[in-house]
Parts: structure tokens; C-alpha cells; sequence
């Protein structure tokens, strides 16, 4: 708990750092937030890794789908397709998260790829900033009998929402970015 | 409370490094602190140790084919700025330029792409692409329900300025299921099928011969009207009898550079030429340029 209040700390101290000044965002300053989204994509790697892995029980994978879901936009959706299906099958976080802990395997292998694209940050209407993160991850499924049964490597790309907000901290207002996941489009990527 | 939950669950450094028993006893400091933080930055999440190369070379993104195109990516990958000394720069250009084509396409000879990269990458003049300005268009390939049976629709979107940012927004639509509707559009010979030049005089009396039979209305409209699948898109839609179902296939469209059209389209496959690549280029002059445009704009 205490961890997580410095940590916190941190962040507001450092995005109040970055939210002086106008809308433009400097280098510096976009580097500073593709670190915080960044680190929310890195949250969600870590979430779906204990989701899909068999020896997480239900009752924790249920609290750390709640977690998971706090780190998105409301209503934001997963767009999947494979090789074999290229048309895209849409899933609500939530059920997506479901699924995934259903997964009839007796040993899920999640892997992540170090390479990451960050892309620049462009603005919607309403001002705010929406950028797209690319992952790629290594999935496994195993039977206990025959061994590895299912692999796939799957791009994902990931919308990240940056927001200007400000919050009363002793009677200061203090700025900050608050970053949201949003929609993500998996795709499965060629053998 | 609940996030230390999902986090309790990190292996200790000891079960994930087998640490020997005399070290631990040790607790020597720099190694802790490694340890410490590689743990802090990996969590959870079990890193793939396999060869990644093609996954760099790959243009992941649109935006990242920008990017390459106009020589503000590094050669690792980082973001260059115009304080940077390589932005733009001519050499890095060239580099990327040369592998943002589909290089297994029968549609672009080496020697139409050698011409593209001299016009586009001139010392005296550069080009360059502008992801706010006009002349670049997404066709998005979609299965949609219409009345009941499964169709295929092309949709245009084009960037558009609103308030404090950009949006994108259908520009056209093609659907070969609309295009019964605009039969004998632009025919130079009518035929027996025309309004005759002094039916005015007669208050257009004849409107009942153009009625007469739909398949042939098309013969009475101007010769420079342009098929609006766009509104009948509408109107079907909003009479609830098309549904969408799903999107699959996307493609770009540039017109930016002056005498060049090209298309971008993605590319899933395992090699470095893989990802966003240029999949046709075409000369064309600005007239040419004006009628493709037309296809993706009902204007």
C-alpha cells in the first residue's frame, strides 16, 4: 500500500512536471507520457499473463480481471482475427478476460516480445490524445498427454487515451496526464 | 489492496535466477539491486528470448510508415525530432525509402521505384508526407447484412479537422449491389431515351415517357452526374435494412506527391519486408489524379 502511494506520488510529481505550458507536447514531454501509457500496457501484459495461466485460481483471476478492467476506457473492445479468419470478431474486455481464463488447456504459455512501437500522439475533437501501442505476444497451449496443441503470435495493437486532468492535492491544484487503455485490435501474425 | 493481490504472485528473485545459497548469504549489494530491477521492470510477464529482427524491420504502423517515409525514425527505431540531426536527412531517407515497398510486387519494376524514391528523396527539393494534410484516403473492405443476405462494401474515410483536433469520416462508399441503380450513367447514346429539347413548351408532359420504365432512367441524367452510392448507403442503412457486420482488409490511398499515386497495404507475413508497404505505384498526371480522387470522394 505504501508502495503503491509512492508510486503515485511519483507520477503526479512527474506529470506535473509535463502539464505546464500549452497543448503542443514537446519531445520530452511525449516521451514522459509514452512512459506512463507504456507502463499501463506492461500492467495489462502482466494481468493477461496471470489470467491465462492454469494455476491462478478463479477467485484471484476474477480480482485481477477487475483490475485489468480498470486500466480501459469504458466500453472498449478487443477486434480479433486469425489466419484462417480474417474478418474481425468483437469482444467486450470483460468477456475477452473470460474467455481467456476458460481456456480449455492444462498449461498456458503467455510470452511477450521485447519490441514495442509507441506511435506519436495526434488529438481527437475533444482534445484529447490518442496514440496506438504495438505489442507482440507468443501464446502456447498444452495438453497433458500431446503436449503443445495450440501456438500463435498475435500483434496487438492498442489505443491509449491521454487525457490533461487536474486534481486538489493541500489545497494546490496539481495537473497531470491520465493515460486509459482503449480499443485493441489482435491479429494474428503469419507463421 | 486488490493490485497487491495480482502482484504477490511475482516469483522471488531466488526461484527465478537460482541463486546460490552462499550468495544469498552474502545479499552482495549490486547484485540485489540488478536483480531488484530487472524484476521490477519485467513483473509478471515472461519475456520471449527468441530473434526478433523481423519484427524491427517490419513497418508496424501507418505511423510508423510515415515516419520512415519522411526519415524521422532512427535506424533503432527511436523517434527523431527537427533538433535532431538526422530528421529528414537524405542518407536515412534513402534507406528506408528503399524498403517501404513490397518488394515481391509485379506491379512496381525496380526502375519505376528507383524513379519514385530520386523524385520523392531530391537534395534540392524533398517531398514528404503529411498525415494532417488533404489527398490521402483509408478504404476499409466490410461485410455488411442487407436485407438478410451477406454483402461486401468498400468504405472511403479521409482526416478531417473538428474543433481541437481530427477525426476520420466517410468520404464514399462502393457496394456492387448498388450499382444496378445507376445503369446507363454517363451513356454518350440515349437512344430513344431523352426529353426532347422543346418539351418545356409543353410543361413536360412527356415526364410520363421518362417514367415509363425504370430500368432506362439513367438515360435522362446529366451527363456529369456522378453515382452517390454514398446516400443510397444511407438510406438503407438508416431504414435499418443494412447491418453491419465486419470489418476486415484495410488499405491506404496517397495523392501527396506531385505525378505519383501509390497504395499502401499490409503485408502478414514472416520476412523483413513485411508489414506496411507500398503495394502499387502509378504515374499519373494531376487530371488522372482528379478522376481516382473522385472514387474515393462522392464529390
Amino acid at each position: 500500500m505504501k508502495r503503491t502511494m509512492v508510486f503515485v506520488g511519483l507520477i503526479l510529481f512527474s506529470a506535473t512536471l509535463f502539464s505546464q505550458g500549452n497543448d503542443d507536447l514537446s519531445p520530452q514531454r511525449k516521451q514522459a507520457i509514452d512512459s506512463l501509457a507504456l507502463e499501463k500496457v506492461r500492467d495489462l501484459s502482466k494481468y493477461i499473463s496471470i489470467i491465462g495461466n492454469k494455476d491462478t485460481q478463479w477467485s484471484e483471476a476474477q480480482r485481477v480481471i477487475e483490475r485489468a478492467i480498470e486500466l480501459f476506457m469504458p466500453g472498449s473492445e478487443m477486434g480479433v482475427s486469425s489466419l484462417s479468419k480474417p474478418e474481425v470478431h468483437y469482444y467486450k474486455v470483460r468477456e475477452y478476460f473470460d474467455r481467456l481464463m476458460q481456456l480449455n488447456y492444462d498449461r498456458v504459455v503467455i510470452d511477450w516480445y521485447k519490441i514495442q512501437y509507441v506511435s506519436d500522439l495526434e488529438r481527437q475533437p475533444d482534445g484529447t490524445y490518442v496514440g496506438v501501442i504495438t505489442v507482440f505476444q507468443r501464446f502456447q497451449g498444452y495438453d497433458k498427454e500431446k503436449g503443445l496443441v495450440y501456438e500463435d503470435t498475435t500483434k496487438k495493437d492498442i489505443t491509449v487515451y491521454v487525457k490533461r486532468k487536474e486534481t486538489q492535492i493541500g489545497g494546490r491544484m496539481i495537473g497531470f496526464w491520465d493515460v486509459l487503455l482503449g480499443d485493441i485490435r489482435v491479429k494474428e501474425t503469419s507463421k | 489492496m486488490k493490485m497487491q493481490d495480482a502482484e504477490d504472485k511475482t516469483p522471488t528473485a531466488c526461484c527465478i535466477f537460482h541463486i546460490p545459497k552462499f550468495i544469498q548469504m552474502k545479499k552482495i549489494p549490486i547484485l540485489l539491486i540488478l536483480l531488484i530491477t530487472s524484476l521490477v521492470s519485467s513483473g509478471q510477464v515472461r519475456t520471449f528470448q527468441g530473434d526478433e529482427s523481423m519484427l524491427y524491420a517490419q513497418t508496424k504502423q501507418i505511423n510508423q510508415f510515415y515516419r520512415r517515409f519522411n526519415g524521422e525514425e532512427d535506424v533503432t527505431g527511436k523517434r527523431l525530432y527537427k533538433t535532431d540531426g538526422e530528421f529528414h536527412s537524405q542518407k536515412l531517407r534513402n534507406k528506408y525509402l528503399n524498403i517501404l515497398f513490397d518488394l515481391s510486387s509485379p506491379l512496381i519494376t525496380k526502375d519505376k521505384r528507383d524513379v519514385f524514391i530520386l523524385d520523392v528523396n531530391s537534395k534540392k527539393d524533398p517531398l514528404f508526407l503529411d498525415f494532417h494534410a488533404n489527398n490521402w484516403f483509408a478504404e476499409v473492405s466490410s461485410e455488411f447484412k442487407l436485407d438478410g443476405k451477406q454483402i461486401h462494401m468498400i468504405l472511403y474515410f479521409r482526416l478531417e479537422k473538428e474543433r481541437q483536433g481530427y477525426k476520420w469520416v466517410l468520404s464514399n462508399i462502393h457496394c456492387n449491389a448498388f450499382e444496378k441503380y445507376f445503369n446507363h450513367v454517363g451513356d454518350s447514346v440515349s437512344g430513344e431515351n431523352f426529353l426532347h429539347p422543346m418539351s418545356h413548351e409543353l410543361d413536360f408532359m412527356n415526364l410520363r415517357k421518362m417514367f415509363a420504365n425504370p430500368a432506362n432512367i439513367g438515360y435522362y441524367l446529366e451527363k456529369e452526374y456522378y453515382p452517390d452510392q454514398l446516400a443510397l448507403f444511407l438510406k438503407e442503412y438508416q431504414d435499418g435494412n443494412l447491418k453491419f457486420v465486419s470489418s476486415n482488409n484495410v488499405k491506404f490511398h496517397f495523392f501527396q506527391i506531385p505525378n505519383w499515386y501509390f497504395e499502401v497495404s499490409y503485408f502478414n507475413r514472416s520476412q523483413n519486408n513485411s508489414g506496411w508497404l507500398i503495394s502499387n505505384l502509378v504515374r499519373v498526371n494531376d487530371q488522372e489524379k482528379k478522376e481516382i480522387i473522385r472514387n474515393y470522394t462522392h464529390e
